[in-house]
């Protein structure tokens, strides 16, 4: 597959979540409490992006294919983009950006806390993304502050797993992914060192 | 027995008078259907259709006498059927609008056993022509910190259990729902230890606010809903409420229930809404009402403390959660 054909798909899977939701605002398919249909696939949409962020190194040592390294950024940057919507569509659609309320939410409700830490650590990821920022880093300084991506998705994987009641199919799914990255990482790291 | 005059969330209310007159001429035209089921069993074989034709005559022109109740507005039947948590159909509040149309109700017969004196396999036309019916506009508050406002018809669960002379041994009342994997998906996953079981104490049981429920704006019982016969009980978390009951077993000792089964710390025998009993992983105090923007402070017994409060006058409500 072409390198472009590639970065291609990767808009596609990014955008299209996003044109779905248009379509089902537009028709009114959103259910009967449609912020919250809103917050659940915009948090959907950005953990399964961010996972997939994760899964293109591995890929790429796997198959020396280099469209996933070229692709990664652009992939990362969709999933940052989701998670933020998700945020906002919940700070916005569900507590009317009434802080006293959402800041209520925070301090009783732990997957907030959860969640918007995860956020947070992936706005310093998405700012140094810009191929400028990473030269002047250094590659060093650059790839040692992304490994905080594997933080965050953790952090996102327990906000999911912990606002679930009783169906613990697609969390322990996203966890099970999750570990699978995080070993085959340690796994590479390890093989890299001797 | 007068009727009893339940709070309708802000004014009481009787029942409308459609279904009451319905009732009056339904009750003189059954004197022959009292006479056949005087007939041995083989002559009166359980037939479909028996009751969905009995309820439909019932129900004729008994529409909701109003869309509010007090200052709170009915939910929508809309969002009534199709914002639901009927785990038999999926976990999703979009799979039992989507899936329910599997449920086989017809013909139902709910088995009442235990500690009865007149224990028997009752079919649910035998029920509907025994029991006077009445709209009742209750809240309900699922645990999940959402909230609806709905306009059921049925019968008082005690009238149900007097027929059958419960015994003095009687202390718990114990619901089964239907088992049938074939046709609700759900079941196939042991997301919880199928069938669903629910139970009251027995003065819960003996409420009049207690109801069996096989309407709800003024039709029969959606299947989504729990078709055709569910319990309705306002002052607790929804989940208390159990769909499509096949079961109803009178014991002796408190049994087990399936969430409280499924995770103890979080689902508790009672289960009363109390908004100063946190879920372990989320607040109690508040509610989303469905159809409305914005959160509700959730109410005390869901807002039926006047009527229920006595029954757990000697217990720490923070232990008995």
């Amino acid at each position: 597959m072409g390198v472009m054909l590639f970065r291609l798909l990767v808009l596609l899977a990014g955008s299209l979540p996003g044109a779905w939701l248009l379509y089902q605002w537009w028709w009114g398919d959103l259910g009967p409490v449609p912020a919250e249909s809103v917050v659940h696939m915009t948090g959907r949409t950005g953990l399964v992006l961010l996972l997939a962020t994760i899964a293109f190194s591995p890929a790429f040592r796997l198959t020396r294919w280099v469209g996933f390294m070229v692709a990664r950024r652009q992939i990362g940057l969709w999933a940052f983009a989701w998670l933020l919507l998700h945020a906002l569509a919940w700070m916005g659609l569900d507590q009317y950006w009434d802080w006293p309320w959402i800041r209520r939410e925070m301090v009783d409700l732990p997957y907030v806390r959860f969640g918007l830490a995860g956020l947070l650590l992936l706005i310093p990821l998405a700012l140094t993304s810009p191929a400028a920022v990473r030269h002047a880093m250094g590659a060093r300084a650059w790839h040692w502050l992304h490994r905080l991506v594997y933080v965050a998705a953790g952090l996102g994987v327990m906000h999911f797993w912990v606002l679930t009641r009783a169906d613990y199919l697609w969390p322990g799914v996203a966890l099970a992914v999750l570990m699978a990255l995080c070993v085959f990482r340690l796994v590479d790291a390890w093989r890299y060192r001797q | 027995m007068g009727r009893y005059r339940y709070p309708a969330i802000a004014e009481s209310e009787v029942t409308p008078r459609a279904l009451f007159e319905q009732r009056r001429r339904f009750l003189a035209g059954s004197a022959a259907l009292a006479a056949a089921a005087l007939l041995p069993g083989a002559l009166w074989p359980r037939r479909a259709n028996a009751w969905p034709s009995l309820l439909e005559s019932r129900l004729e022109d008994s529409l909701p006498s109003r869309e509010m109740a007090g200052d709170e507005a009915l939910t929508s039947r809309r969002d009534i059927t199709t914002y639901n948590n009927f785990y038999e159909f999926g976990t999703r509040k979009s799979d039992p609008d989507v899936y329910a149309h599997r449920l086989v109700t017809d013909p139902w017969s709910v088995t009442i056993e235990g500690e009865v004196n007149k224990a028997r396999s009752v079919a649910l036309e035998d029920i509907l022509r025994d029991m006077d019916l009445e709209e009742r506009i209750y809240r309900l508050r699922c645990v999940e910190a959402w909230s609806m406002v709905i306009p059921w018809i049925g019968f008082p669960l005690r009238d149900l259990l007097a027929l059958h002379e419960p015994t003095s041994d009687a202390n718990y009342v114990v619901f089964e729902s239907l088992y049938d994997p074939d046709n609700l998906r759900g079941q196939r996953r042991s997301i919880i230890d199928w069938p669903y079981r629910e139970a009251l104490r027995i003065d819960e049981a003996m409420h009049p606010l207690t109801l069996m429920a096989v309407g709800l704006y003024g039709e029969p019982m959606p299947n989504q809903n729990g078709a055709p016969i569910r319990l309705v009980v306002p002052w607790k978390y929804g989940f208390k409420s159990i769909k499509s009951v096949v079961k109803i077993r009178l014991v002796k000792e408190r049994p087990t229930t399936s969430w409280t089964e499924q995770n103890p710390e979080e689902y508790g025998f009672y289960a009363n809404v109390n908004p100063r009993v946190d879920h372990p992983r989320w607040t109690q105090a508040r509610e989303r009402r469905i159809g409305e923007s914005g959160r509700r402070e959730t109410l005390m017994f869901n807002g039926y403390g006047d009527e229920v409060a006595d029954l757990y006058a000697d217990m720490d409500l923070e232990t008995h959660y």
